[in-house]
């Protein structure tokens, strides 16, 4: 087979051969940008993830791919599912919000800080924050796996409350089983490296 | 004019191509570029040619290279590669660009990489929209460009554009091949224009590739020949 290959990059010459690599490298590189883009638009490092463990049946099974934002000054609230990642620890965790602490400050104002802090997640709250759309929000969570018993304290690793910061993104939708090609390219490399050249091989064989 | 370097099939320049070729005659803007007719190649010097018959694509992308292979022999025409030279050099910039935004969004943390990323995609973009604006507009159905210089009293240019589209197949037609020629035949460094020509012909591919797929190259060629002997003649002869 790379006979035919070799004689037919000979005769067409080496611009040829860079053109065939540009096709292969332009979409990879048209893959990365869309993946850094979505980032970009959902403010979230990594808008869709799969989710590993099964500490949230019945609503995600492990295998269940996630789709991610992480709106920049709007608050989280009790009930919401949220992609965290502890400083320190290995994986991102979804985990649904138990408690929040809230912290509002409008940025020009901080008498209205001193006013607004402490306020606990009642169901009131939230008319307030949410009266304030210019305001910064600073938020503690506290999260739980619907099908733990215990809630997260001890995976925050020495920390008490979880920050804004640490959050990866709020969950907005899911695909179901989806997520096992992913879970399946982990655990056996190969397959990962076996899926990059077929698709490698196929583009620099074909024309457009 | 050289001598053709390879051995051919029996077939040498007319006398009267010799004699255009050579000397001066009375009004130089007549003489004609030696026809391309007697150039055809015997079929042991040439690798074979077989594609998928069913595949539209595969019969242009042949018909294209046996194009450029014919007329960038170095006795015919020089294949200029701007078109090509754009599009390789817009394509891998935008493919660096991606490269070092994705690596640099790697390395540095998410919030801290955000302007730069942003600067990385959008540079990204306008490139990819340069060169399919590029592609689509300015190189169009363009599959050769050629330049050629001969020297009779002063220097000659000649330069050739062709371009190709399929026709699909119809009820009572096969796909066919259409070839457009460009011509332009100047001196002076352009300043004085010598000949023009324009012509357009189409074929169907089954003219040239049989049922398993080989390509008849030497038809192929003596009618790409004809053509480019059609758009070069000169018409105030």
């Amino acid at each position: 087979m790379f006979a035919e290959e070799l004689k037919t990059i000979r005769r067409l010459g080496i611009r040829h051969v860079l053109l065939q690599l540009l096709n292969f490298a332009s979409v990879i590189a048209s893959g990365l940008m869309i993946w850094k883009g979505l980032g970009l638009i959902t403010n979230s490092e990594s808008p869709i993830v799969v989710v590993l463990s099964g500490s949230m049946e019945p609503a995600f099974y492990r295998g269940d791919l996630l789709f991610l934002t992480n709106p920049a000054n709007v608050p989280y609230h009790t009930g919401d599912i949220t992609v965290y990642k502890v400083p320190g620890g290995q994986i991102p965790i979804v985990h649904r919000v138990l408690e929040t602490r809230g912290v509002v400050r409008r940025a020009s104002s901080s008498a209205k800080k001193a006013a607004a802090k402490g306020l606990a997640d009642e169901g009131k709250e939230g008319a307030v924050l949410r009266t304030q759309p210019e305001a910064e929000v600073e938020q503690l969570l506290l999260t739980k796996g619907d099908n733990n018993h215990i809630d997260d304290i001890d995976l925050y690793e020495g920390l008490e409350w979880l920050e804004r910061r640490h959050v990866v993104g709020k969950v907005r939708g899911f695909l179901p089983y989806i997520g096992y090609v992913t879970i399946a390219m982990n655990d056996f490399p190969k397959l990962k490296y076996a899926l990059l050249g077929i698709l490698g091989l196929v583009a620099l064989v074909q024309r457009e | 004019m050289t001598r053709p370097r390879k051995a051919r099939n029996g077939a040498t320049p007319s006398p009267s191509q010799a004699d255009d070729n050579e000397g001066p005659t009375a009004s130089t803007s007549t003489t004609r570029p030696l026809s391309l007719l007697n150039l055809a190649l015997s079929p042991s010097e040439r690798d074979e040619v077989k594609v998928n018959n069913s595949n539209l694509t595969d019969l242009k992308n042949a018909c294209d290279d046996a194009v450029k292979r014919f007329l960038s022999r170095p006795d015919l025409f020089k294949q200029i590669h701007t078109h090509t030279d754009v599009r390789l050099a817009l394509g891998w910039a935008s493919v660096f660009v991606a490269a070092g935004t994705a690596y640099y969004g790697w390395k540095v943390e998410f919030e801290q990489s955000k302007p730069v990323v942003w600067a990385g995609l959008i540079i990204y973009v306008l490139l990819t929209a340069l060169q399919a604006l590029y592609a689509y507009f300015v190189e169009g159905d363009v599959v050769f460009v050629g330049k050629r210089k001969t020297f009779e009293k002063r220097i000659v240019t000649e330069r050739i554009t062709l371009s190709s589209h399929t026709t699909p197949s119809k009820s009572s037609k096969p796909p066919s091949y259409h070839l457009t020629a460009t011509y332009v035949r100047s001196a002076s460094g352009g300043k004085s224009l010598l000949n023009r020509g324009n012509a357009s012909q189409g074929r169907g591919y089954t003219t040239f590739f049989d049922e398993k797929g080989t390509m008849d190259q030497e038809r192929f060629e003596t009618w790409v020949a004809e053509l480019v002997d059609k758009v070069t003649e000169d018409k105030s002869q």
